[in-house]
């Protein structure tokens, strides 16, 4: 029996030590449990109205906005209920949806006014890598009668993961996050966290394979950092749609090296082909991530929204090139066939086999094509719309403008002076909308809506080379003055980026390097289409294009800047023209005479 | 006085594992360093498949620097050119130099010159003792063909759940594999994640990722690897003597050989695998819907123990229909010896149950 004695010492010494060990362990244990507390009430379950099936979803802002699925709430319609981990079951309402991205943003509404519901903070998903560990919250298998969260914890197994759309081109998850945390049908839309309590993806699908849909190891959120750019789209209600190049690819093995991903296909309406885009080039980086696979390059398109401009480096033979390419969209048909009769643009309430608005939440719901839920479109405008007017009251100045100052053109070796008019000519009972440009001696008047249309489009660019700056100067003194009397559209856009040129209109570096965030709205006057960029900062104009079609086409891009006080309201001194990807001018504006 | 020893023996193992436990929440350090380590010592495997639910896809483990990879000796290497991505994006093709069927285990060569990858060494890894139950284990892999080319492979982690001999049996759940296994509590073991890594969470090579494996009785799936220095027996002729010879091979030396072409071919043993004896002749399998009637019994047989008798008709095996002698043979090859199984036959017009203890197979045939 003796001899059992030291090999019990021996275990008795290493237990000592592995119990001397979990200070460490503990209060890692105790930080993890903190988060978790920390976060869960901000957990949401959600459920069709009646409780029929459901999903999570995260609140990530005090006034009751909260991520989910696309897949959670198609089948819920656009009213659902929320119920929260301290019980309480709220009404909710879905803001807007990203089929493709699988990605719902919806509204709890709270029980009195000026409730405050808690939130969690977005993560960067970026920082993310193999290895980091995970939270996952949510109510897999709807088990949780009480609202409670289900908590699983597990390793990040992969980042910057593809996984092809599942069924008719929607759910497509790009640049995802993959983890072995287990996720089971109900964790749909909820959050992914990361240690310090940040959404970093939520939660949406997992590879499933022969064993059925339950959790494989295999799992899958959305990065938080796509959501981000799509963030702007969500809140504004739209039915918003992925990027696409317009520009078919594949990656080549030459000589068994690394991959080279090359053009194979491009659109002629693709806005990268008149940029210069053509086939064989070998597209070297997209948005600032280098390209080496096609699972690379469906990443980095599949994260930004339709129409957002992304900076492309391209390489033939020795040349490298960065281009500013306006992305296409990947749901939609680019070109409008006008062989179908035009249908009323309302869908019938309660589309067949979902349930339409119901409850409480349905007098925030409107129904429109194009929108997840057009009643916050009108909101999410009229909010930017009056956070512009701290800029000034444009409303009193509604009748002729009068702007002088120099302009230096593109191949002039001086600057000459310019007079630019913006008027109403009487003609009779009604008025003439008309722009007098006058460049040095020579004097150009535009009728901005002369009767007929067809003929006059190109000729309504002008002056020569500017895409229509003299119609622009128009537009925008409309839009300023008369708001959105006049329009036969005015919408609400997402988010988006904004690249002003520098002020020597020099060609910069990096497009990356002048990027600006702007919140957007899109107006249609006659068949003006204007794009309007609000710095999300302090709601300043910085910019519009302007196109006269609806496709294929460059706009008249005009760069605001140089914003100085006129009799209390503040304008744009500098205006830098662009078209075609080229500068047409710089006006430099010395002085503004506004009745 | 003993018997309070071994409960002190017995506390102090509990205090023991109770530490380990600790230590192991103690684990949540991240781990990206060792995960992008082990990344660039694996390639991701293209070849054959992708039909009768068998992927295309594999995982491999380099194991030199001039390309030697280890990885699942299974249906995706049945081509002339296998096709190689490694950790940075390069692609080559690869050739199957040498397999181990007893191990489950191929090495394949990368077909260029080169000497300069990243891989996993095995010096000193044959006499590292096994992992342990409890352990905490990270596994790499292409499941599901996740990853392409620089894409990173997936990584999950768990712990090792026990440390035992896998005995996958034919009727139950046929391994490709018999020895001593590591079975996870993660779910490593998806489509092309066989010839993945198992390793501690220093990074260091524990073991091989083994195939999906699925016990056809409960319908549920175990998660295993081979690990490295586990031995198994495996057979080669001897050509001199003129028979065959038994050694004894692990992952270690089957590399450890085969990188200086030094491993000999063996010959895949054939399992004795006829499952427990019962002694009952059927009448001859004319079609594919032959009744199980009973031809003959063997003398002092468990079927003749338990009183049929020639003629009877079987219908039952414990409670399940079996109205094919196929459908019989199916039945009782799930059993093993000892068992007590519960057979209903039909003789005449009687129904008749019968308890029948089943044996192991006798050494030479009872009767014929």
């Amino acid at each position: 029996m003796r001899r059992y004695l030291p090999a019990v010492a021996a275990l008795f010494v290493f237990t000592s030590l592995a119990v001397a060990q979990p200070p460490m362990a503990l209060k890692q244990e105790a930080d993890r449990v903190a988060v978790i507390a920390r976060v869960k009430p901000t957990v949401v379950a959600v459920f069709a109205r009646g409780g029929q099936g459901g999903g999570t979803g995260v609140l990530i802002s005090d006034d009751g906005y909260a991520l989910t699925n696309f897949h959670v709430v198609a089948p819920t319609g656009p009213t659902m209920q929320c119920g929260l981990a301290d019980g309480v079951l709220y009404d909710g309402v879905l803001v807007g949806w990203d089929k493709i991205g699988d990605v719902a943003l919806i509204k709890l509404l709270p029980k009195k006014q000026g409730q405050k519901f808690p939130f969690s903070q977005m993560g960067n998903s970026d920082l993310v890598r193999e290895g980091d560990w995970s939270i996952a919250m949510g109510n897999p298998f709807l088990l949780a009668t009480d609202f409670t969260p289900t908590v699983t914890f597990g390793l990040v197994s992969g980042v910057h993961r593809y996984q092809p759309p599942a069924g008719s081109g929607l759910l497509e998850y790009t640049d995802c996050i993959q983890i072995d945390t287990s996720i089971n049908p109900g964790n749909s839309g909820g959050p992914l966290f990361n240690l310090k309590g940040e959404v970093i993806g939520i939660n949406g699908r997992g590879s499933f394979d022969k064993r059925g849909r339950i959790n494989s190891g295999v799992g899958y959120a959305i990065s938080i950092n796509q959501i981000k750019n799509f963030m702007g789209h969500l809140r504004a209600g739209l039915d918003s749609d992925h990027a696409s190049l317009g520009a078919l690819v594949r990656t080549e093995a030459e000589g068994f090296g690394i991959g080279k991903t090359n053009v194979t296909t491009i659109l002629d309406e693709a806005d990268a082909a008149r940029r210069g885009l053509q086939v064989d080039d070998q597209i070297v980086s997209f948005a600032d991530r280098l390209i080496s696979s096609d699972n690379h390059y469906k990443n980095v398109v599949g994260i930004f929204p339709r129409g957002w401009r992304v900076p492309l480096v391209y390489s033939r033979g020795d040349t490298r090139k960065e281009i500013l390419v306006r992305l296409m969209g990947a749901q939609r048909k680019e070109i409008p066939d006008t062989t179908k009769p035009k249908v009323d643009p309302k869908p019938p309430k309660g589309l067949p086999g979902k349930k339409g608005p119901q409850g409480p939440a349905a007098k925030f719901y409107v129904a429109r094509a194009g929108f997840a839920n057009y009643y916050f479109n009108k909101l999410e405008k009229e909010n930017l719309l009056a956070a512009f007017k701290k800029n000034g009251d444009f409303s009193t100045v509604g009748g002729d403008w009068k702007l002088e100052g120099k302009i230096r053109l593109l191949k002039a070796n001086f600057p000459s002076d310019f007079v630019a008019e913006i008027k109403d000519i009487k003609v009779g009972a009604s008025e003439k909308p008309t722009v007098i440009l006058k460049i040095g001696a020579f004097a150009d008047t535009l009728d901005i809506f002369p009767g007929d249309k067809e003929v006059e489009i190109s000729k309504r660019r002008m002056p020569k080379g500017s895409g229509g700056f003299m119609p622009a100067l128009y537009v925008w003194k409309h839009f300023l003055t008369k708001g959105e009397v006049g329009l036969s559209e005015c919408i609400r856009g997402g988010t988006e980026p904004f690249y002003p040129p520098p002020t020597d209109n020099s060609v910069p570096k990096e497009w990356a390097k002048q990027r600006v965030d702007t919140e957007v709205i899109t107006s249609t006057m006659g068949n003006y289409k204007t794009k309007w960029f609000y710095a999300k900062t302090d709601q300043k104009l910085l910019g519009f294009e302007l196109r006269m079609q609806e496709y294929n086409e460059d706009p008249c891009e005009v760069y605001f800047s140089d914003y100085r006080a006129v009799s209390g309201r503040q304008l744009p001194h500098r205006m830098q023209v662009y078209y075609e990807g080229v500068h047409y001018g710089t006006f430099t504006i010395t002085s503004y005479n506004l009745k | 006085m003993t018997r309070i020893f071994t409960y002190t023996c017995k506390f102090a193992l509990a205090c023991c594992v109770i530490g380990i436990a600790a230590t192991n929440v103690a684990a949540q350090a991240p781990v990206t360093g060792v995960v992008g380590d082990v990344n660039k010592r694996m390639v991701k495997l293209f070849g054959i498949g992708g039909f009768k639910n068998l992927p295309s896809y594999g995982s491999g483990i380099l194991v030199s620097a001039k390309g030697h990879i280890l990885t699942v000796n299974n249906h995706i290497l049945n081509t002339p050119g296998i096709l190689v991505h490694l950790y940075d994006g390069r692609q080559y093709q690869a050739k199957v130099l040498v397999r181990e069927p007893e191990l489950d285990v191929a090495l394949l060569k990368i077909d260029e010159e080169i000497n300069f990858l990243p891989h996993f060494t095995f010096e000193g890894a044959a006499t590292k003792p096994l992992a342990e139950n409890g352990d905490w284990i990270l596994a790499f892999s292409n499941q599901f063909k996740i990853a392409l080319r620089d894409e990173p492979m997936s990584v999950q982690r768990g712990v090792i759940m026990s440390v035992a001999d896998l005995r996958g049996r034919r009727g139950v759940f046929d391994a490709p594999y018999a020895g001593e296994a590591y079975f996870l509590d993660v779910i490593a073991c998806n489509p092309g994640a066989a010839g993945g890594v198992l390793t501690n969470r220093k990074g260091e090579l524990l073991g091989v990722l083994g195939r999906e494996l699925k016990s056809t009785s409960t319908n549920t799936w175990v998660n295993y690897a081979v690990p490295i220095q586990a031995t198994v027996e495996v057979q080669r002729l001897d050509v001199k003597a003129g028979k065959t010879v038994t050694n004894k091979e692990s992952i270690v030396t089957f590399v450890q050989k085969a990188l200086v072409g030094k491993y000999e071919a063996t010959v895949k043993a054939k399992r004795e695998d006829k499952g427990a004896y019962h002694g009952i002749t059927l009448v001859v399998n004319a079609v594919s819907s032959t009744p199980p009637y009973v031809e003959e019994l063997a003398q002092g047989s468990p079927a003749a123990l338990a009183g049929l008798q020639p003629d009877d008709l079987i219908l039952y095996v414990d409670g399940e229909s079996v109205p094919t002698i196929k459908n019989f043979r199916e039945a009782i090859k799930a059993y093993e010896p000892g068992r007590e199984v519960t057979i209903q036959f039909q003789r005449g017009n009687q129904l008749i149950s019968a308890k029948m203890k089943l044996t192991a197979q006798p050494k030479a045939p009872v009767s014929k």
